[in-house]
């Protein structure tokens, strides 16, 4: 297929064996690239009911046929794998450069299995063999660290996946790095790639262009997306100017920011932590991926420590949700975890747990306590380190609580810990979580668009009606965009028309919206038969009882729960799955889904 | 299946913008969106400027089924419209600049900012016997696939959106664009700026 190599590198940990793997056209239609195609690869390839950290796990890295173009926002890629957090089918995103230079060294994809004996790093060199070099030497580096030393060793014009300690540690909730500061964060990637002792991926060198059908269509195109890019506020000036931390005063004004492991929705406080005061006391510079307009990233500066954000996530989770209000205590954890490799949201979540634990009298460590600012840092270093309370933090928010016989202390779906929209806020977005097929995230089904940002239009939040019907357009045309690959900020401006039409130029082939999204449809369903396999199903499509039956008490959300059996059902019905909410065998044929397993 | 009062709200409040604005006459156009798996449509003969409770109707979304005997006429083309695009919501209407300049036009560029912007250019199909769902509704969705709407030559738009907010903002912004092209055209003096050739969007 045209925009794409059609071809993965396939690297055997075990024998220390690189092939190039062919990927046939059908399947490159059928599911594009990006997350579409890792999903087709690993539910084909991994068996059923492998431990996530088991060496026969896989880690799929892919680009799609955006990566390279003209296309806005192409710098991002793909990650899947079975998650050690949630047992179940994980998809993960990312930015920076390292995707483009990946797909320029000629490969789409890297699929990673086996382990080695010792510590190691893959160099993948544009025109040369890729080789397998020792990493004992970076072996307990942070990421930052490993980032420069590599750079000394193999020359400053390299991108690298790296993990910190905590992925070496095999910690749940560790993330790999991009390049130091960006991440596939979510889901306990880390500890698969630290299970493989593969400390780094590192790219250079490539230069192979993407083969474009219609470049001169594809050009007149995205001229037209850039202009409406310029011309639409969120992307012309409230990403750019405040970055994703431009949500905190939004989301609390509506009373659905989550603070103290979302016992409440609102605290005036809040504004402490906001983009605007990230902006007049942490940015240093805007920082942006590969082709971005947007640019939402910011480099900063907090206290004797700098680095990347922290993002409105990273913010919520280190800050507000765990009563801590100083901006540069939440910055520099944030700083230790991209450092240590570490998720912020799950970290953040977990330890908020922890500090509800403590509060209910069910746990007995004095360093667990809402706002307290003066052990996060230890904590997080605790986590990476596998030490004291840290280890039992670092397994994730559900295992965690369950120690302590109290599940519901843990704000997480399946596994996965949420994310800062306070569920009760945003009831499409609270179904979007429950049926989530990677577990507690908003974007997979981001019906906040809606319900909250009016994008297209505004949607009352709080009522079910018609809820189910658009989170499954939503979902399906998520699975499209992390499949293209194009990145979510830039659907603030643009949409599936405007993709159909860049894919149609790249490639040749006549896509249009409905075919991207019966392919999303089918990414969908996919994931989800994989995590039926696995033994997930209608018991973890739900969320934390304390949304169900808990309304808050105070702010603009107050007094709503989010009413999900009915929501539930009406899903899987929209979706054409059974009341167990599986997908039926008669979906499984229309979507040309066949099941080796 | 019950229908929220939001929704009824949001019928009524749709519907009567349209008679308002003169897009449609007492007792033509019709309303629909996408909900709990099932299409709620305006009912057959319903004003659309006065609409009640009882005036909307769930019908089934893949088949044929007894509302047909008193959902609106133009049901088909809507249950076309959510069975082969991505619309959660449709709106049917007789805006009469579109419709005045689908009998001279073949496509309505924009020319002004909005309708550039959002939209570049209007379709225009021909429909065998343009009222009536049978005819629309084979050939409206094949645009619709592309475009948020298409002009029926002579009979009026077909709008979709996600929801019927948005849709009703793509009726009425068609309708905008095709009143400053058609009142441009009236002045018979050429334009200053066609930012439609700056843009190419014949290739859009």
């Amino acid at each position: 297929m045209k925009g794409l190599n059609n071809k993965f590198l396939e690297v055997d940990l075990n024998h220390e064996k690189f092939s190039e793997v062919p990927i046939p056209e059908k399947i490159l239609e059928d599911y594009i690239g990006g997350r579409g195609l890792g999903v087709k690869l690993l539910s084909e390839k991994l068996p059923a009911n492998i431990d996530p950290l088991d060496p026969k796990n896989l880690l799929i890295f892919s680009t799609g046929p955006y990566g390279g173009t003209i296309v806005p926002t192409n710098g991002r890629f793909s990650l899947v794998t079975k998650s050690p957090l949630t047992n179940g089918i994980f998809y993960s995103n990312s930015g920076g450069t390292f995707g483009v230079f990946m797909k320029k060294c000629g490969y789409d994809g890297i699929l990673v299995g086996g382990a080695l004996k010792e510590p190691a790093y893959i160099i993948i060199e544009g025109g040369k063999e890729p080789i397998i070099k020792e990493a004992s030497n970076l072996w307990g580096l942070n990421t930052e660290d490993t980032l420069n030393q590599l750079k000394e060793i193999e020359g400053k014009k390299i991108n690298a996946l790296i993990i910190g300690p905590a992925g070496e540690n095999l910690v749940k909730i560790a993330s790999i790095m991009n390049d130091a500061t960006r991440a596939f964060g979510r889901g306990g990637v880390g500890a698969v790639m630290g299970s493989k002792n593969l400390k780094a991926i590192v790219v250079k060198g490539g230069s192979i262009k993407v083969d474009v059908h219609n470049p001169i269509l594809l050009k007149k195109y995205v001229k037209v997306a850039q202009d409406k890019i310029k011309v639409v506020p969120i992307t012309r000036s409230s990403l750019p100017i405040f970055g994703t931390s431009a949500l905190v005063n939004v989301i609390n004004i509506l009373g659905m920011f989550p603070i103290n492991n979302f016992q409440k929705g609102f605290d005036e406080r809040a504004t402490l932590v906001s983009g605007e005061e990230i902006n007049k006391k942490l940015t240093q510079e805007r920082e942006g991926c590969y082709a971005c307009p947007i640019r939402c990233g910011r480099l900063t500066k907090a206290g004797n420590m700098n680095g990347k954000g922290p993002e409105y996530e990273s913010v919520w989770a280190l800050g507000p949700n765990l009563g801590i209000y100083d901006l540069i205590t939440v910055s520099q954890a944030n700083y230790l975890c991209n450092q240590y490799g570490i998720d912020t949201i799950s970290c953040g979540v977990s330890i908020s747990c922890g500090m509800e634990l403590q509060e209910k009298g069910l746990l007995n460590d004095p360093s667990l306590k809402f706002g307290n600012t003066s052990s996060l840092k230890k904590i997080v270093e605790k986590i990476a380190n596998k030490e004291g309370i840290g280890v039992h933090i670092g397994e994730g928010s559900r295992l965690f609580a369950n120690k302590y016989h109290s599940e519901e202390t843990a704000m997480h779906v399946k596994g996965l810990e949420l994310p800062a929209y306070d569920p009760r806020g945003t009831i499409g977005q609270a179904l979007g979580y429950a049926t989530s097929n990677r577990g507690g995230c908003h974007l997979t089904g981001y019906m906040a668009s809606l319900e909250i940002f009016a994008a297209p239009k505004k949607i009352d939040r709080f009522t079910t009606a018609g809820k189910p019907d658009l989170l499954v357009l939503k979902q399906n045309q998520k699975a499209i965009e992390d499949s293209l690959v194009i990145c979510t900020f830039a659907g603030w401006a643009l949409g599936l028309d405007y993709y159909a039409r860049f894919l149609k130029a790249i490639t040749g082939i006549n896509y249009d919206v409905m075919k991207l999204l019966e392919i999303g449809e089918r990414i969908y369903n996919l994931e989800k038969i994989f995590n039926v396999r696995e033994g997930l199903g209608k018991k973890d499509d739900t969320l934390p009882p304390r949304f169900l039956n808990k309304p808050l008490q105070d702010g603009a959300s107050k007094g709503h729960v989010v009413p999900l059996e009915t929501m539930l059902e009406q899903y899987y019905y929209i979706r054409g799955w059974d009341e167990k909410g599986i997908p039926t065998s008669e979906l499984l044929e229309k979507l040309n889904i066949r099941l080796n397993f | 299946m019950i229908i929220e009062e939001s929704i009824y709200k949001l019928f009524k409040k749709v519907g009567k913008h349209l008679v308002r604005q003169g897009y449609n006459t007492s007792h033509s156009g019709n309303i629909s969106i996408r909900s709990g798996g099932k299409i709620i449509i305006k009912r057959r003969s319903a004003m659309l400027g006065d609409l009640e409770l009882e005036d909307l109707v769930v019908c089934d979304l893949k088949e044929e089924d007894s509302s047909s005997l008193i959902a609106s006429t133009e049901l088909g083309v809507h249950r076309a419209l959510y069975l082969e695009t991505d619309a959660m919501a449709v709106i049917h209407a007789h805006n009469p600049y579109c419709v005045a300049l689908s009998l001279i036009e073949d496509e309505i560029t924009c020319i002004d900012a909005e309708g550039f912007a959002l939209y570049k250019k209007i379709p225009i199909i021909d429909v065998e016997i343009p009222a009536g769902a049978y005819y629309t509704s084979i050939e409206v969705p094949k645009v619709l696939k592309n475009y948020p709407f298409v002009i029926v030559r002579g009979h009026g738009i077909f709008a979709k959106g996600m929801t019927l907010d948005d849709a009703l903002q793509n009726v009425t912004g068609a309708e905008q664009s095709a009143k400053i092209r058609y009142l441009t055209l009236l002045t018979g003096k050429p334009l200053l700026r066609d930012f439609s050739k700056e843009k190419d969007f014949s290739q859009w």
